[in-house]
């Protein structure tokens, strides 16, 4: 077969340029916002998917993981005589000010548990040995901090409320929604250093229970004997966190907003070269016809043409995002590009480049062959 | 002799808006196989218009068209393109071939259009392009071509499909006269070797050399 769609796109190599990075940049666009929107959001929750719990105990009404009030610690007695419940920890997160080298204070987000180990967090630790934090006054500190609060050495204090503290510990991937960097400290050390809020008392029970136990009946026997917190499954917990992000603010519109410009330009510039290349051949379209094609014949020429587009397209964009991916990786900020994500968006491009012929399809199903005896 | 073109009392009346013009009066018609038939008129006589006719482009107000025995229901414009397909090769005056496409791709698509595809179409559009004298210019694109080459590679492309009838309009007014006159050479000796039918619609009285018969149109009709 003689390839008229693609030989006719390649005869016009500037305009076919455009087409596709059209089509590009749209995939491109698509592929940058959803991925800092899944890469944001994930920072809402990280911590919450990767502690080892199958239950969260909250205060009540708790928005997300960062902003909680505190309750009486003893609760987690109530928890632990549960038959299913395997272990069940309080957990600490609080904000504190940091003095830095500099002399400027800083905030952190610290997370104090007695035990991190048993809870497998944090989750990636490149300095340091977590059993330490409970010999004296320690902490670990994210890499991320470094961004903030500068470069750190493990063996380098920092003062903390009034307190040096030294930093015995490196972890990687610990983030929050806020970018405020996370340390980790003993659960008592904690107490200490906020009286007012955490003396006898705690953020979070996090709960872990037994091997195949029925995940939805320990959380609404907790719920009974704890009528005054509210008691989550992982997954809830971390969507609520999210959810709260999301809604409070503006971030989800403004992901939905550019998402649909995106679309919207590429569209726009598909629709519109192929519509003008459509015009202007449109008298080799009155030739098909007289030849004997039929519509359908350039029906599949253009369709053709629109793919050939969406596919260049997306593997440009989908290149470009990728690269960007890598650059902003090393600015601190993480695209989330699954494969589901990379499914839909080609899908996606896909079809609306073929919508975006459907303008010159109603074109070409109107040209009158007798356009040929023309000049 | 076998009736490739049958017209009979072709009329045509173009409407735009309250006014309409009658360009076709009643024009009756035959071409027998091997026949080739000159067309003369004016400009604005209307000879286009009953070439797209004939050649299932256009449909006329009203008239019977039987195109290989077979009678077109101008009624039905979907069928058509079969007809078009199956029975029919042009040739323009602005030659209309693909700027893309080099010379043989042209008559290969056109092969392909027409049903035949793979080595098949290829092998016959190399034959084809040897048959007007051009087998050695096939991967060059129209714009490297001359007139007289492009207006032969749109002869090939005409005989294609292996069509009755063959219908060409004005094909050497874009041409000097020395090449139009080589055009019509080759036109005559391609249509006559298969006896088809070839219908020249043109003003151009140097045409009528290569004619077995000569109409004129005049008034939207033939004179005698
Ligand atoms: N689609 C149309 N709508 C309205 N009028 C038309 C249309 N096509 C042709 N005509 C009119 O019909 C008349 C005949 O046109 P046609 O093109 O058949 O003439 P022609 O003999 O081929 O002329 P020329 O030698 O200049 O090519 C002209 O007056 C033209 O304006
Ligand atoms: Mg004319």
């Amino acid at each position: 077969m003689v390839d008229l769609a693609l030989k006719t796109l390649l005869h016009d190599k500037l305009r076919f340029l455009i087409t596709v990075s059209g089509v590009a940049f749209a995939v491109t666009l698509v592929f940058v916002q959803l991925g800092l929107f899944f890469g944001l959001l994930g920072n809402a929750s990280v911590t919450i998917r990767n502690l080892d719990a199958d239950l969260w105990i909250t205060p009540k009404n708790t928005p997300n993981i960062d902003f909680a009030n505190s309750f009486p610690e003893i609760y987690v007695q109530r928890v632990r005589s549960l038959q299913q419940v395997v272990r069940a920890d309080n957990l600490i997160v609080f904000y504190m000010f940091m003095t830095l080298p500099s002399g400027a204070r800083e905030t952190t987000e610290v997370y104090a548990m007695e035990n991190f180990k048993a809870w497998q967090f944090p989750w990636r630790i490149s300095e340091g040995d977590l059993d330490d934090l409970k010999r004296g006054d320690y902490l670990f500190m994210d890499q991320s901090a470094t961004r903030r609060f500068g470069a750190f050495r493990v063996g380098d204090y920092r003062e903390v409320q009034d307190r040096r503290l030294k930093i015995i510990g490196r972890t990687q991937d610990a983030l929050s929604f806020t970018t405020t960097p996370l340390t980790f400290m003993d659960y008592h050390l904690a107490q200490i250093l906020d009286p007012n809020n955490f003396n006898g008392r705690t953020s979070y029970i996090v709960v872990k229970l037994e091997h195949g136990a029925d995940v939805e009946a320990a959380r609404k026997e907790i719920q009974r004997r704890l009528p005054f917190n509210d008691v989550y499954t992982v997954a809830d917990w971390a969507d609520r966190s999210e959810r709260y992000w999301v809604e409070s603010t503006g971030l989800g519109l403004n992901m939905y907003l550019t998402v649909f410009l995106g679309i919207l330009v590429g569209v726009v510039v598909v629709t519109q070269t192929l519509y003008t290349s459509t015009m202007e051949h449109i008298k080799e379209y009155g030739t098909v016809k007289a030849i004997g094609g039929s519509n359908r014949d350039i029906y599949r020429i253009i369709g053709k043409q629109a793919l050939i587009a969406a596919l260049l397209g997306f593997a440009a964009g989908a290149l470009l995002a990728f690269v960007i991916r890598h650059l902003v990786y090393g600015m601190g900020l993480k695209l989330v590009i699954p494969p589901q994500m990379v499914a839909i968006v080609f899908v996606g491009s896909i079809l609306l480049c073929l919508s975006a012929a459907a303008v010159s399809f109603r074109k070409a199903a109107g040209i009158d062959p007798a356009i040929v005896f023309r000049s | 002799m076998k009736t490739i073109l049958a017209a009979q009392e072709i009329t045509k009346t173009f409407r735009e808006g309250s006014e309409s013009v009658a360009v076709l009066k009643g024009i009756s018609l035959s071409l027998v196989r091997g026949e080739i038939v000159v067309m003369e008129g004016r400009s604005g006589s209307g000879k286009t218009t009953f070439l797209s006719i004939a050649g299932c482009i256009l449909t006329p107000s009203s008239g019977r068209l039987i195109i290989n025995d077979e009678e077109i229901n101008v009624r039905h414009p979907g069928l058509l393109p079969t007809v078009r397909r199956r029975c029919i090769g042009f040739v323009f005056q602005q030659f209309n071939l693909f700027p893309a496409l080099t010379a043989l791709e042209n008559i290969e698509f056109a092969l392909n259009i027409k049903g035949i595809k793979g080595k098949v179409a290829h092998g016959r559009a190399e034959n084809l392009l040897d048959a007007v004298g051009l087998a050695e210019r096939k991967h060059f694109l129209p714009r490297d071509l001359s007139g007289g080459q492009k207006q032969r590679i749109a002869i090939a492309r005409a005989i294609a499909g292996d069509p009755s009838l063959l219908l060409a309009d004005e094909p050497t007014a874009n041409l000097d006269t020395q090449i139009g006159e080589q055009i019509l050479d080759l036109f005559r000796r391609l249509a006559k070797q298969e006896d088809r039918a070839l219908l020249i619609v043109t003003h151009d009285q140097k045409v009528r050399a290569v004619a077995d018969r000569v109409v004129e149109i005049q008034d939207g009709l033939l004179a005698a």
